[in-house]
């Protein structure tokens, strides 16, 4: 067989120009049988490692492997043709790096401006292909070229110089003369460096052009060099090629004409046909071969360089981690250290000795010290609370450091969890930070690392189902209706397929040949990297410069950098990495703290001992609104069934309402267990296979029902009796999602050997259905663990300062599930006075008072009335003195603009002053504009005259509660569905109460009414939507429903929620018409059997006066002002 | 939602030339009818109500007439314009007497005073939703809130001030007309009216810079006959000469003359639609100048024989020769940024044939190309020995036009014994698609 190898790969990392992934390339290229395979996107090395993971991966399923090469293709500003670059080595491949960085650095975001003149700087150790342009196409640098001229880049600090525009393009014309010229230039730098790279892609004058080439190649003394020039693995992509080109070039299919290529022949071939189309000079082929055998690079030469910056002089880096270690030991844990603890420890440290990973664990101990203590020179003693999440909980080492809150030994967690020889990856460690103050912490790492050795992980932004359709629809020239219809019926952004059933949802049809085109492409770009964007927080630390190991972009802010790889990236090449992460949680327990500091001057922190009964008992009634992690419709009907009584029941708490254990099916079982409604057993093999209590040491702690992402793992190794390498691949396959494939492969290999081995069908089914839910959503123990401590801090802020906690999630807002109107209501519900927002008593956040009856009632602030700016209400607090005595005092004083005056007044802020919204908006229209004449601005208010009115029409009480929901999306004094009550009632529809009230409660409620539903009754209920959640892909849908007398929460399960989809996703106010479900711990849920959209009702509730004019569709209601058309906020949605 | 309901995308342009329309009906009402878009009339009938039988009978007809034209109407009137759209919008069919307005309107929707909707919306955040309670407070109270502009507009709604119709202007046009006393009938004086109505046309044109890509003459008939003549032209003109010549060649051409009847009392000639034109001076270059001829030679040539007989090739930009080009109205062409490719190099052959066959034809080849000893290619019954080949040059059809999968084509350039050239395909390719390998050939070269 002839052998071959293709180094002219663009995958789809050349973003709309290839349209195969990296690894379809790699797998392409083995079952082809190629000798190399050499992966060179445009201007970026973004994809390489994706081929090299396949790589590895297919290395461990057979021996002959093409071999992998890492390159690029250089584009060039100046005219110079495309150059294909491979590094020979790792310091070539530094400078490689190195250039495009340097080519970023200097480009508008996303794109790389390079000469020829850099390539020649960095040109050693590379081998250089040119590859002549098509005078038919390729003319693709041009735009870029013109940008340089337009915006001055060319002459900008660090630029290329400025190019003379004639000669970019007589090199781009490509005569043969300036090809020959352009090879001895770079031959003279880099001898027996240098290719001519030939393709034949059918243009019909083949055969001519080659021999050009030939004569060039003889006179410049290069070799020819064969390549396809390959832009998607097989031909089938020819029409997802053209569809992207389109979408980069902005055209429809029908407007593209020779924009597209004229055949689909820019595929990856097999050796023989290559062979055939180079019949005339298999010398050009076989350079393909010698070219590959040049390179001795590849990205395993990569990997730990860890940071060695906080090792102080004189120590080994093992050295001064077993001095912080034992330091930290003494403070964790006062008085006598256990003999279990110190063997740990000891344990640990060896491994991590071993593994020579300690500056690992200083550099992240470093960040957290920071944030715990501060920098000395600064001085600030404000910390900022942080918390290790992820399996670094596993590690006593980390919890001694004072990295994470949990101990690891009490808990049992198991080290080996967290770093283990087998799995030779670089521990990860992620770190949150309180969110509002995380750009501290980065601040200190560039302070400290600098910014050529500290950058941002990339993030890959792929296509989405609804970005996808949306293209590929306009490329079709479908209007933006039908592409809208399209993407309407899918569910959030998310998701990785497009259903017929989704297609039929946007009422098209499926089988309509266009639709079925849009359809089919639609499906293959889901999943295509679209840009690179930088990561929220994963920091990427190196020892030497980061851009000699990954090229670097500049990111939108300023001094700010990010590498082309994302996470499993760097986990790939074993890079050091950190997530430095923003918990919105964090934030609040902080706010809380320093609230109840001032208020009532009481310490807390987070190494809290978490035994306090009348905390867990609280949380048995499911009273969690705000409580971290547990406040979801989900967790809050989980908690009664689960009554937690330690924190260890929090820790599976938090990990039960899952994906994986719901989908796996282990919830009940559980349950069932716990409450000893059904023993506790074991599954075992039969008896031959292995011992039957093989699997009591994985699954003792959740009584036989694995719950955890780990669990599952060890079950894949016990019961399936996966190797560790095979075990790895799962793990991987199931941290990607998109590898939707790979996951079926091991699906037969668990379930089947399990049930080989003895196991019941079913168990072995559920445990993989399971490990499938894990997928992007699993939860170890140990990341349970450390989130169960916070729930059980914010639980108890909660619960001893209720006033505090309802203030400080009030001002970390959006965070959580809930919208302020139900963090307001439920501080009510637990005694808590809220008073409205005043200009005489309000901060821009909302702050506590003193309710003069010993305890403290909530203030809300500034910040809860939309559409006013922060600036304006630090002005207005710092011109307060004593207080404002009017409007008029409020502009002269505070010279807040006539619109900020207006937006108080709507939002009813000058209660204190005895006004209401009515009398105050009717005071504001007297003021004068803002944009008065300078001449006049000195007679502001103080000028005009008392003026003697007569009274306005008092404001109904619905009035007012619609406009403080459009104002403050709350409201103190109603909710808005008591103006409709009449209304429904008429149609027989059940209030909240009606339907789920507490059937036990004593006494009922304030009217003394019992709630009329029980478990198996029909009824309707109506309400506003709060909240829509669709956890994981089980296709069931939770809504919370709000009125005046409480919620209600309704169940739809999937078959019902493609009929109503529509109305479930854009609805604000709904009928549901459903069955009452009782459980026996009391919580009731509406399964919905029909749903009505009655967001209509809400507008009329706007009709003020309720004889509403017959003619509307004229003036006035065509022209709503802006803030009536919203009357009710949006429902949070989860996914 | 609703089965029967049809949605149509809004064409504002087509609504409000459909006003004007309704507008010009009206004018048998009373001459001052002014526009209120995007969908009202005022019409001021001051003085003209008894020739209708009174005001409610007038109202009455007016919206009758126009019901039965399938318009859905709402009308009403008042003394003041601002009352009678308040009561047509919110209290059809209603007529206040003379100094009756302010109590006509008073229980209306504070919207009906058609106020900006910031301030309706300041009016029903106070609490003053009806238009009595607008027109109860007091004069200073408002206008320190809402300006003089707004208090005008109240009172003038109320009938307190005169805010008064403006008829419809006269819409932006360039036209000339003619009215003769004594209809006219002789040819020699429609030709000399049509001469001297192009040259003020051309006046007009001239002063705004522009000219006319439409034109239109109008000969209205005594007995009330309209007929309309319209030529159009490649580039903007504005030379009395060439608009004359262009009619003339469009009447002489005329299928069915005109027929003056009773003689025509009115020729219009007009502009219906114009472009901005560079001033006609004259050019030194010679080879826009014979551009701008052969213009002028299509347009005449079309004026004559019909735009749609008159062609041009227009390069289309595609990979498949025999959509590569489409022959087009000649005044429609376009200077397309797609040119004909020139990647020839010098002394190559060309890469397309100079001729194409209407539908490529199959033949036969005897030996696969390119072969050895000279394989013969049958083709209409003559055999031909092939000396020369070159290629393949695969080009894919347009996978998104068809219903079903299109055979790619491999061509060829092949020459043979005799030195003819021609441009041989072959359909499919082989072990990839599923095609039978049918040769055809689409052209000839010389």
């Amino acid at each position: 067989m002839t052998a071959f190898a293709e180094i002219g790969v663009t995958t789809n990392f050349s973003f709309l120009r290839g349209a195969s992934h990296p690894q379809e390339f790699v797998a392409q290229a083995a079952g082809y049988g190629y000798t190399a395979i050499g992966i060179a996107d445009r201007n970026t090395l973004a994809g390489v490692v994706r081929a090299y993971s396949a790589h590895e991966e297919m290395k461990e399923q057979t021996d002959v492997l093409p071999k992998l090469l890492i390159g690029a293709r250089l584009v060039f500003v100046d005219g110079t043709p495309d150059i294909l670059v491979y590094p020979t080595d790792r310091p070539a491949y530094g400078r490689l790096c190195r250039l495009l960085s340097e080519g970023k650095l200097r480009a508008p975001k996303g794109e790389c401006l390079l000469t020829l003149a850099d390539l020649l700087r960095w040109q050693d150790g590379l081998l250089l292909v040119v590859m002549p342009p098509h005078p038919r196409r390729d003319r693709t640098s041009i735009g870029l070229q013109e940008k340089v001229w337009n915006d001055g880049l060319a002459d900008r600090d660090g630029g290329p110089g400025s190019i003379p525009k004639e000669s970019f393009e007589t090199r781009l014309r490509a005569e043969p003369d300036e090809i020959e010229m352009l090879l001895k230039q770079l031959l003279a730098a880099a001898p027996d460096r240098v290719w001519l790279g030939v393709s034949q892609h059918m243009q019909g004058d083949d055969a001519r052009r080659f021999e050009t080439w030939r004569v060039v190649a003889g006179r410049a003394r290069v070799p020819l060099i064969a390549t396809n020039d390959t832009l998607y693995h097989r031909y089938e992509r020819r029409e997802l090629q053209d569809v992207v080109t389109c979408i980069r070039e902005g055209v429809t299919l029908n407007e593209a004409g020779r924009r597209i290529e004229a055949n689909a022949e820019r595929h990856l071939k097999a050796p023989q046909e290559m062979a055939e189309l180079f019949a005339h000079a298999p010398e050009a082929i076989a350079e393909t071969v010698r070219f590959a055998d040049r390179i001795a690079f590849s990205l395993a030469q990569l990997k730990y360089n860890y940071p060695d910056e906080p090792v102080p002089k004189g120590k080994t880096p093992q050295q001064h981690l077993e001095d912080l270690v034992w330091q930290g030991a003494r403070w964790r844990y006062p008085g006598l250290l256990p003999d279990t603890v110190r063997e740990i420890l000891e344990k640990e440290l060896a491994l991590i000795a071993k593994m020579e990973i300690a500056q690992y664990f200083l550099t992240v101990h470093d960040i957290v010290k920071f944030a715990r203590e501060g920098e000395k020179e600064e001085g600030k003693a404000q910390t900022i609370l942080c918390q290790g999440r992820g399996s670094a909980a596993n590690s006593a080492v980390c919890y001694t450091l004072g990295i994470t809150s949990i101990d690891p030994v009490q808990m049992d967690l198991l080290f080996e969890r967290f770093v283990s020889e087998e799995r030779k990856e670089p521990p990860d460690i992620d770190v949150d930070f309180e969110h509002e103050r995380r750009e501290e912490v980065i601040q200190y790492i560039y302070r400290r690392y600098g910014h050529h050795r500290a950058a941002l992980a990339a993030t890959v932004i792929h296509y989405r189902p609804r970005s996808a359709v949306r293209e590929v629809a306009k490329v079709f020239g479908l209007t933006e209706d039908i592409a809208a219809d399209l993407a309407s019926g899918v569910w959030g952004s998310w998701g990785s397929n497009l259903s017929d059933a989704q297609v039929r949802q946007g009422k098209l049809d499926p089988f309509n040949l266009v639709i079925a085109r849009v359809v089919k492409c639609t499906r293959e770009l889901i999943g295509f990297p679209r840009h690179l964007s930088q990561h929220v927080g994963g920091f990427v630390l190196t020892n030497d410069r980061l851009d000699e190991c990954v090229p670097v972009s500049p990111a939108t802010m300023e001094n700010r950098h990010f590498i082309e790889w994302d996470k499993d990236d760097i986990d790939a090449v074993r890079m050091m990495k950190v997530d430095v992460l923003g918990l919105g949680m964090l934030t609040c327990i902080r706010k809380a703290f320093d609230l109840i500091k001032r208020y009532q001057n009481q310490t807390l922190d987070l190494n809290m001992t978490a035994n306090n009964p009348a905390v867990y008992e609280m949380l048995q009634k499911a009273d969690a609104i705000g409580v971290f992690q547990v406040e979801s419709r989900a967790q809050m009907s989980m908690l009664p069934r689960m009554q937690p009584e330690n924190l260890y029941d929090l820790v599976i708490e938090v990990a039960i309402v899952r994906p994986g254990p719901i989908q796996g099916g282990m919830v009940h079982p559980y349950l069932r267990r716990r409450d000893g409604i059904e023993t506790v057993e074991y599954p075992s093999p039969s008896l031959e296979h292995g011992k039957p209590d093989e699997l009591i040491p994985v699954l003792k702690k959740t009584l036989g029902i694995p719950l955890f992402q780990e669990q599952a793992m060890k079950l894949a190794m016990v019961a399936a009796k996966f190797t560790s390498t095979e075990a790895n691949g799962l793990r991987r396959a199931m941290a990607t999602f998109r590898n939707l494939g790979t996951i079926n492969t091991f699906k037969d290999k668990f379930v089947g050997r399990m049930i080989e081995r003895g196991y019941e069908a079913d168990f072995a089914e559920r445990c993989f259905k399971q490990i499938e839910g894990f997928g992007s959503y699993g939860f170890p123990e140990s990341h349970a663990a450390s989130f169960a401590l916070l729930v059980y801090v914010s639980a108890y802020i909660k619960r001893f300062h209720p006033a505090a906690f309802a203030c400080a999630l009030l001002n970390s807002q959006p965070m959580g599930f809930y919208a302020p109107a139900e963090i307001v209501r439920d501080a009510r519900e637990h005694d808590i006075e809220v008073r409205h927002v005043d200009v005489n008593f309000s901060a821009w956040d909302n702050t506590l008072e003193q309710d003069g009856k010993g305890g403290l009632a909530l203030r809300l602030g500034l910040r809860q009335v939309d559409g006013f700016q922060e600036k304006w209400a630090i002005e207005l607090v710092k011109q307060r003195g004593n207080r404002y005595g009017t409007v008029g005092d409020v502009a002269r004083r505070a010279k807040l603009p006539k619109r900020a005056l207006i937006i108080l007044a709507e939002a009813d802020c000058f209660q204190s002053q005895n006004k209401d919204r009515r009398a105050t908006l009717w005071d504001v229209r007297r003021l004068a504009d803002d944009d008065a004449l300078p001449l006049f601005a000195h007679q502001f208010v103080e000028e005009q005259p008392e003026e003697e009115i007569a009274p306005l029409p008092v404001m109904p009480e619905s009035e007012h509660v619609l406009a403080d929901y459009q104002m403050l999306r709350l409201s103190l004094r109603a909710h808005l569905m008591k103006f409709l009550r009449g209304l429904f009632q008429s149609e027989g529809v059940l209030s909240c109460w009606d339907v789920s009230g507490d059937l036990k409660a004593e006494p009922c409620n304030e009217e003394g009414k019992r709630p009329i539903c029980k478990d198996g009754d029909s009824a309707a209920c109506a309400g506003i939507v709060l909240t829509r959640q669709m956890p994981g892909d089980a296709g069931v849908v939770f809504i919370t429903l709000s009125d005046e007398t409480g919620i209600t929460n309704v169940v739809v399960w999937p078959r019902l929620v493609e009929e109503f989809r529509r109305e479930i996703m854009g609805a604000r106010l709904l009928v549901v018409e459903g069955k009452v479900q009782c459980s026996s711990q009391g919580v009731v849920h509406l399964v919905a059997e029909r749903i009505v959209d009655r967001t209509a009702e809400l507008e009329r509730l706007s009709e003020d006066d309720h004889g509403a004019p017959s003619f509307r569709s004229q003036g006035a209601a065509r022209h709503h002002h802006p803030r009536n058309v919203r009357v009710v906020p949006k429902s949070r949605d989860f996914h | 939602m609703l089965p029967a309901l049809k949605a149509v995308t809004a064409n504002e342009q087509a609504d409000l030339k459909l006003l004007g329309r309704i507008a010009d009906w009206c004018e048998r009402f009373t001459p001052f009818v002014a526009l209120d878009p995007p969908r009202g009339l005022l019409l001021d009938v001051t003085g003209a109500t008894h020739l209708f039988g009174g005001e409610q009978a007038m109202l009455g007809r007016i919206c009758a007439n126009l019901e039965g034209q399938g318009f859905a109407v709402r009308g009403g009137m008042a003394g003041s314009a601002l009352a009678a759209r308040a009561l047509a919008r919110y209290r059809s069919g209603s007529v206040a007497a003379p100094g009756d307005e302010a109590k006509a309107i008073a229980g209306l929707p504070v919207e009906a005073l058609l106020l900006d909707p910031v301030t309706t919306h300041a009016f029903r955040r106070a609490g003053l939703k009806r238009v009595d309670q607008v027109a109860g407070r007091d004069r200073r109270e408002l206008t320190s809130r809402f300006g003089a502009r707004m208090v005008f507009t109240l009172d003038s709604a109320l009938g307190a001030t005169e805010a008064p119709i403006l008829p419809r202007a006269p819409l932006p046009d360039y036209r000339a007309e003619r009215n003769f006393p004594e209809p006219v009938m002789t040819e020699d004086v429609i030709r000399a009216t049509l001469t001297e109505l192009a040259s003020s046309l051309c006046e007009i044109l001239e002063k705004r810079g522009e000219g006319a890509r439409c034109l239109e003459a109008a000969f209205f008939r005594a007995d009330g006959i309209v007929r309309r003549i319209a030529v159009e032209t490649g580039t903007p003109v504005r030379d009395p000469a060439i608009i004359e010549r262009l009619f003339r060649e469009r009447l002489d051409a005329l299928a069915d003359p005109l027929d003056p009847g009773f003689g025509y009392d009115l020729i219009r000639l007009s502009a219906s639609r114009a472009e901005r034109a560079e001033a006609g001076v004259a050019d030194f270059d010679a080879d826009l100048n014979a551009k701008r001829e052969i213009r002028f030679l299509i347009d005449r040539l079309a004026a004559r024989f019909g735009a749609q007989r008159i062609l041009a090739f227009q390069p289309n930009d595609t990979h498949i020769p025999e959509y590569a080009f489409a022959a087009v109205p000649a005044q429609q062409i376009q200077e397309t940024r797609i040119a004909w490719e020139k990647i020839r190099r010098p002394g190559e052959a060309p890469r397309r044939p100079l001729r194409l066959l209407t539908k490529p034809e199959p033949v036969s080849l005897l030996r696969a190309i390119p072969g050895s000893n000279a394989p013969h290619m049958r083709w209409r019954h003559a055999q031909r020995s092939v000396t020369h080949a070159e290629g393949p040059e695969r080009i894919a059809m347009e996978w998104w036009r068809h219903q079903d999968p299109q055979p790619t084509r491999d061509y060829h350039r092949i020459e043979d014994a005799e030195g003819r050239r021609s441009w041989i395909f072959r359909e499919g390719i082989p072990d990839r698609e599923d095609f039978s390998a049918q040769w055809r050939i689409q052209g000839m070269f010389a």
